[in-house]
């Protein structure tokens, strides 16, 4: 792994004006920089990205099956009784997953460590899986980058593949989101257009527009029945908005399913940390109510005492706390031995239950730090797209950086 | 030299965001892709010939070979073939070949369907996207349509722009119509409560 500096493509601002990429300057700071580009060799793109985000996947579908059985993690993981039901009744229907990121961090060396999965409402698909894919051929073509260089991102046609299979023929689909948040909205119609070529039927409807029958189905914003809904908003807020009581009754079935509730909650890391302790690929993660006087000194609860023991050493050195529902790096706080390194300005997360998570340091490349999203479709990894940013917090404005496979 | 095989990334990606307005229910202008049609597999070869042409002989034969099997599977069936006739006119329908061999084990329920009268090629290439068919059959009113009928079409050969809903393919079984309008009591329920209460909110995503 390795950053480069290359020629950026001339006029490529104008081309993602035209594509309708129009978010790729954002707040007067390039959001799409190509001014440099992340090298990976095959080797670590299979060995140390694309097969363990598939087995992390598996890893997450066991902890949703031991979640979902057990009403002590529900309550923990702060899903709302009443719908406890819907969550385990999709899982147990078997009710296929579409698509999700997770984030690793990973320098070239050693395993890439989980930070967090983001299985519900990941953005920055358009970038990573169309314009990113454009920037390598378009560098390709031009010699920037050799004929025989790669990139890992399969993800365009692995998603119209899961359409195909997680949907009847012509089944007509309904895509929700904010339309005047262009990143979410990207994501959307990236999404739309995979579900089209897949011979589905696409339609978006604003989701505040979304509207409940005198028959207690949902509807768009046309007053049509919505049979298949793909939403990009959280299970957190579907489970406690005032529709929520017809989720159930509505009959509609949702993309992601409501199973994902669990795993886009960050109470899935301390899950899975108690299920494969010493997981190469997981980092020690704990609920904070757990082991916060542990970590001054204090006893941990009785529950966790001899797995927290065993990574106090870790947790000392550093961690991070962040509340179980949070987006973009809200209300993350990184500590390193004893005090505080970094944290976000955005505490609007910060009253949720929180996590601590042994830190694992991003690698520095010129001053960045960069964070791989590893995107999964179905069960599988298929592509990859990265974030830097200076803070080691990626958020809303960090950076989108290409990346390639050359050796 | 050895090629890498196989390749990690996507052979084709759909590039194009296009707004809120090509997705919502009525195809707009924009969303109109270059198609042609032709009666049969042969005039499509032909046609591929012409180096000018977004589709080659491969293509002709990968599309015929889809076309035909689409038809066979969304093609609309009939219990007589007066009922038939009624919707394709007259001396356009014939027996369902999928069904003869079961019908006559059974010694009951013969169906019978429109003629595949041709097949029309779509192109997405433009955004990025791959070739699309669709099998052609009559209509009543002596005009060419897919076998979702909400497009026809004066001829079964020739070029021009379609709305890229016309390559969306019939269903090939029907249940509770998802798409049938209804009164709505109430909106907005959703996208009101968020979990992060304080201060706005750029996204829902991440």
């Amino acid at each position: 792994m390795e950053k480069r500096t290359l020629p950026e493509r001339p006029g490529w601002r104008d081309k993602a004006e035209e594509l309708g990429f129009t978010f790729a300057d954002m707040g007067g700071e390039p959001y799409w920089d190509e001014t440099s580009a992340y090298r990976f060799t095959l080797r670590e793109i299979e060995e140390d990205i694309e097969a363990p985000a598939t087995e992390l996947h598996a890893l997450c579908r066991e902890a949703v099956d031991r979640a979902v059985r057990d009403e002590a993690w529900l309550a923990r993981l702060d899903i709302p009784r009443q719908h406890w039901d819907l969550i385990a009744a999709s899982w147990a229907r078997g009710e296929p997953e579409l698509y999700g990121r997770m984030d690793l961090a990973y320098d070239g060396n050693g395993p890439a460590k989980l930070l967090e999965y983001n299985a519900d409402t990941p953005t920055s698909l358009y970038e990573s899986a169309s314009f990113q894919w454009l920037w390598f051929e378009q560098q390709q073509a031009a010699g920037v980058l050799d004929a025989d260089a790669d990139q890992f991102n399969s993800i365009h046609e692995a998603i119209v593949a899961r359409w195909t299979q997680i949907c009847a023929d012509g089944e007509e689909v309904h895509f929700a989101a904010d339309p005047d948040n262009l990143e979410d909205y990207a994501t959307v119609e990236t999404l739309a257009w995979a579900a089209r070529e897949a011979g589905l039927g696409a339609h978006f409807t604003a989701l505040s527009q979304i509207g409940l029958t005198e028959e207690g189905q949902f509807a768009d914003d046309q007053s049509r029945i919505i049979g298949t809904l793909f939403k990009l908003y959280p299970w957190e807020d579907m489970l406690r908005d005032e529709f929520a009581a017809h989720l159930q009754s509505s009959g509609t079935r949702f993309i992601e399913p409501p199973w994902k509730a669990i795993l886009s909650n960050k109470g899935i890391l301390p899950l899975l940390w108690q299920m494969f302790p010493g997981h190469p690929n997981l980092l020690p993660a704990f609920f904070l109510a757990d082991v916060q006087e542990a970590l001054t000194g204090g006893n941990p609860a009785a529950a966790v005492a001899q797995a927290f023991e065993t990574a106090r050493e870790t947790l000392a050195h550093g961690h991070v706390t962040k509340p179980i529902f949070s987006r973009e790096g809200a209300g993350v706080v990184i500590r390193e031995q004893g005090r505080d390194v970094a944290r976000t300005g955005d505490d609007s997360y910060s009253h949720h239950p929180m996590i601590v998570q042994g830190l694992a340091r991003l690698p520095d490349f010129g001053g960045f730090h960069p964070v791989l999203g590893a995107w999964i479709v179905g069960e599988n990894c298929c592509g990859l797209g990265l974030r830097e940013d200076r803070s080691p917090i990626t958020h809303n404005l960090s950076r989108f950086k290409p990346h390639f496979i050359e050796g | 030299m050895t090629e890498r095989l196989p390749r990690k990334r996507s052979r084709h990606v759909a590039l194009v965001l296009a707004g809120t307005a090509t997705l919502a229910l009525a195809a707009c202008e924009d969303d109109r892709m270059d198609a042609q049609s032709f009666p049969d597999l042969e005039s499509c070869i032909a046609a591929s010939k012409q180096e000018t042409l977004w589709f080659t002989e491969e293509d002709c034969r990968q599309n015929f070979a889809a076309a035909q099997k689409e038809f066979q599977e969304t093609a609309p069936r009939y219990e007589s073939k007066e009922l038939c006739e009624q919707e394709h006119g007259v001396g356009n329908c014939g027996g369902d070949p999928a069904q003869t061999q079961e019908a006559q084990n059974s010694g009951g329920g013969f169906s019978f369907m429109p003629l595949l009268v041709g097949y029309m090629m779509g192109s997405m290439l433009s955004r990025g996207g791959g070739i699309s068919s669709q099998p052609m059959v009559r209509t009543a009113d002596g005009r060419y349509s897919t076998p979702k009928g909400d497009q026809s079409f004066a001829s079964n050969r020739g070029a021009g722009k379609v709305p890229a809903a016309t390559f969306q393919r019939a269903p090939s079984t029907i249940g509770k119509p998802p798409m049938s309008a209804a009164q709505v009591s109430q909106r907005g329920g959703f996208g009101a409560s968020a979990t992060a209460r304080s201060g706005g909110r750029s996204s829902f995503g991440g």
